[in-house]
């Protein structure tokens, strides 16, 4: 470790950052422009061609905005929650492998920025973390609405984390590591030449699981209890405004984008495309690993946004669930099922490979 | 000192000072907000002592998962508004602090002379992952199940000790 190293690191890590950061404003257009598709109507066209400088728009207003602190919230927690939900989703980042590695003076540079060798317990757990934000914020902010919503959503994440965590070990148990790079590695090439050796290939029902939870874990609808406008107004962020709403939002956007990002790497092949391995790639592309490395990046982004189109139109198709429904669901059928998917690839495993 | 060893040092009076934070802090989210912290730099420490998976054990589960129950059930009740943040009297804190401060160093020196300490080699570090596993399900799966045995035996009692007594229910459900 000197001071390349060190140097390579910090714009790894600044390459990667800015990338996911720059997904929130892109997706607050696409969610507008998205469910104005859906329910037949213009939305925001305004401004720029498409609306497309919509978001910029918006952040002008969110930073010039005043920013109001309503009287007896609870001073220092009141102010830190939007960030508290904002960094576990910074945070998450580290560690997923965005593609191979390029060659940079001679030194092999890993486009990752943390090679952990627990990547999917660090991913699992930071983002475990990103519920302080929404319950402090809701109990910090001295309104029942947003009380409310910060009791719900705790529910929520702790029941919808189980059956998460449970569908991603039934694909450990295939891939046989925890590191995240290795499980991407793993997923090159074809199964019985035909069929991509993909994690959703080898477990479908576990990854429509995977989905349903990380549903409930980003607060999406058709889960979004914790801020329901119908019944809470808006939850756990009634009481915010200007900047410390718009973190709020970033963090549910950046959190969209990292589920994204942890299904593409254990379902649909990280940066690989299918049919066709790195070496075929890097023959077409002259050698360079570098050219590679970018087509890479390009093809783990592709999948990602592919992803968070599919967050957007469920959220405009579906209708919400009733919180004991929601809870119904957890507990009595995904978590049996994730349970019995687990046990079930275990039998599989034992029996086909024998180990 | 070796950079680890800063490390260790700055992690551990880190973990100490929240610690002082959750006991004397008087309303009990701010203590939850504590807890979260000093959890948060015994996995640090965990990774000082280059055992990454229990670091990540620590938050996904004490972290994750217990605390976030505690503030849970705080809400529910909603305990404490109002008093905010406040402290107990600066003079309570000096001397509880030193008290925790001498308990603390007495068990450092226990746990480096204890033959758990350092890790069993391999175990250790990046790739020790595996072998990590191995020991975990093979040397000491022993160990392990006495454990959760006696975790189990810790949620008996405390069910036993926090139950209403008989009588009470009954006099409770005559009135």
């Amino acid at each position: 470790m000197d001071w390349l190293d060190l140097g390579l690191t910090f714009v790894k890590t600044l390459a990667i950052l800015l990338t996911v950061v720059n997904t929130v404003p892109i997706m607050s257009w696409v969610e507008r422009r998205g469910a104005a598709l859906i329910q037949d109507r213009p939305g925001p066209n305004r401004v720029g061609p498409l609306g497309l400088i919509q978001p910029i728009a918006d952040f002008v207003k969110f930073i010039w905005k005043e920013d109001p602190t309503p009287a007896n919230v609870s001073g220092v927690l009141y102010t830190i929650a939007p960030f508290l939900s904002l960094l576990p989703a910074c945070l998450v980042l580290a560690a997923l492998p965005v593609g191979d590695h390029l060659v940079v003076m001679g030194r092999e540079v890993r486009m990752q920025i943390a090679d952990l060798d627990v990547g999917l317990l660090y991913v699992l757990a930071i983002s475990s973390l990103g519920i302080y934000g929404i319950l402090f914020g809701g109990w910090a902010s001295n309104n029942k609405f947003s009380l409310l919503g910060g009791l719900r959503s705790a529910s929520q994440m702790i029941s919808y984390e189980i059956p998460l965590a449970i569908a991603a070990t039934g694909m450990v148990l295939f891939y046989g590591t925890l590191n995240l790079r290795e499980i991407v590695l793993w997923q090159e090439g074809t199964l019985l030449g035909v069929l991509p050796r993909w994690g959703v290939v080898l477990q479908p029902f576990g990854f429509l699981l995977f989905l349903i939870a990380a549903f409930a874990e980003t607060n999406r609808l058709p889960f979004d209890l914790p801020e329901t406008e119908a019944e809470l107004v808006a939850g756990y962020h009634t009481e915010y405004g200007s900047m410390k709403f718009a973190t709020f939002m970033m963090a549910e956007y950046m959190n969209l984008t990292t589920i994204s990002g942890m299904m593409v790497t254990l379902y649909f092949g990280g940066w690989h495309i299918p049919w066709i391995g790195d070496s075929q790639l890097l023959a077409w592309f002259g050698g360079s690993r570098n050219i590679l490395g970018l087509f890479q990046f390009v093809v783990f982004f592709t999948k990602v946004t592919a992803f968070l189109f599919l967050f957007v139109w469920v959220r405009w198709t579906v209708p919400r669930f009733r919180f004991d429904q929601l809870m119904r669901l957890a507990w009595g059928r995904l978590i049996p099922l994730t349970l019995l998917n687990l046990v079930v690839s275990a039998v599989v495993l034992y029996l086909v490979e024998g180990r | 000192m070796s950079p680890n060893e800063w490390m260790i040092a700055g992690m551990g009076i880190f973990v100490l000072v929240c610690a002082v934070a959750v006991i004397f802090s008087r309303s009990p989210i701010y203590g939850a907000f504590g807890l979260v912290l000093c959890f948060f730099g015994m996995a640090g420490l965990f990774l000082a002592w280059s055992s990454p998976f229990l670091a990540m054990i620590q938050v996904l589960i004490s972290t994750g998962a217990v605390v976030v129950l505690f503030v849970f059930v705080v809400m529910l009740l909603n305990l404490g508004h109002g008093s905010g943040g406040g402290v107990a009297g600066w003079v309570t804190v000096l001397f509880a602090s030193g008290g925790i401060w001498t308990l603390s160093l007495v068990l450092l020196r226990a746990l480096n002379r204890s033959p758990f300490y350092p890790a069993p080699s391999g175990a250790q570090g990046a790739g020790g992952l595996r072998a990590f596993s191995k020991l975990l399900f093979t040397d000491y799966l022993w160990p392990f199940e006495v454990l959760s045995v006696f975790l189990l035996a810790v949620v008996v009692a405390t069910y036993v000790v926090a139950r209403p007594e008989a009588g009470n229910v009954a006099r409770k459900e005559n009135r």
